[in-house]
């Protein structure tokens, strides 16, 4: 556990405790020093508390190792370590053009207003399928839309091998269609190979040296 | 203890043990690493502690004032 998840869950139980002395001896709030204890206690502080917790659950819920804690995305966590330099989302990991840390969401976000607030909504949808309903085999998960170009281009964008790479360059056309998300990345003959989950027995997998 | 601060003192612990609620189910949220401990941290401990808030601003609002 991170220290400042540490330092929360400590600052939480001590406004626990402070709240635990008002409830047992509410003639306190009569007094000057018993009023001011009491909005710490009472309003200050767990507002302080929601606030931290929740922006420490936030952080943790963009980390690989959360969106890998469902059973359903193991298969993906494990395309992650594929031996194959045109899957890309093997290569992003292992060459760490991601974050290691925060693969799925840097890919997965919506680098658009309120895109945190759209992915983690999704993020809800996922839970409730997942403990309520019948979550669909990791093959049959498909994306809510196909994915858009603005997510590649939010680090490609103005890269030397983005812009000036030898097949981006060879039409005039390209670069303006995949710019304005008219031509996919991942279309066929190009960035095609995303987690292909249906041949993951058959891949070669990547050891990270420790 | 006068009426009024006897219904004050009942408002304060009503909204003190809805923010413990809140709070201890922060913690436990906090510890655990699941998805499932973000949706209670935001559902039931993010409901709890806006309950046991209001209530205290109640507690205040609704407080007459002393006469001389």
């Amino acid at each position: 556990m991170p220290h400042e998840t540490t330092l929360i869950v400590l600052l939480v139980l001590l406004s626990a405790a402070l709240v635990g002395v008002l409830v047992a001896r509410p003639g306190i709030t009569e007094t000057r020093g018993g009023k001011i204890l009491a909005f710490l206690a009472l309003f200050f502080l767990p507002i302080l508390c929601g606030a931290m917790g929740l922006s420490s659950e936030m952080d943790r819920s963009k980390t690989t190792a959360f969106c890998l804690s469902c059973h359903t995305m193991e298969a993906y966590g494990k395309s992650l370590h594929i031996d194959d330099p045109g899957h890309i989302p093997a290569a992003h990991f292992q060459n760490h053009r991601v974050p290691p840390t925060e693969a799925c969401y840097t890919c997965h976000e919506d680098y658009a207003m309120f895109g945190t607030l759209k992915v983690k909504l999704h993020g809800l949808r996922h839970v409730y399928v997942y403990y309520f309903g019948t979550p669909p085999a990791p093959e049959d998960i498909k994306l809510y839309q196909p994915f858009n170009n603005r997510e590649c281009l939010h680090c490609h964008l103005g890269a030397r091998s983005f812009e000036q790479g030898a097949v981006h360059t060879a039409d005039p056309a390209t670069l303006p269609a995949v710019k304005s998300n008219q031509l996919s990345c991942m279309s066929s003959g190009c960035h095609e190979v995303v987690h292909d989950i249906p041949n993951l027995k058959t891949a070669k997998f990547w050891k990270e040296s420790q | 203890m006068t009426a009024r601060a006897n219904s004050m003192a009942k408002r304060i612990q009503v909204a003190g043990i809805l923010l413990i609620a809140g709070l201890l189910i922060e913690a436990l949220c906090l510890l655990g690493a699941r998805p499932i401990s973000f949706v209670i941290f935001v559902a039931a401990g993010g409901l709890f502690l806006f309950a046991g808030v209001v209530v205290f601003l109640f507690s205040l609002v609704s407080a007459r004032p002393v006469s001389d």
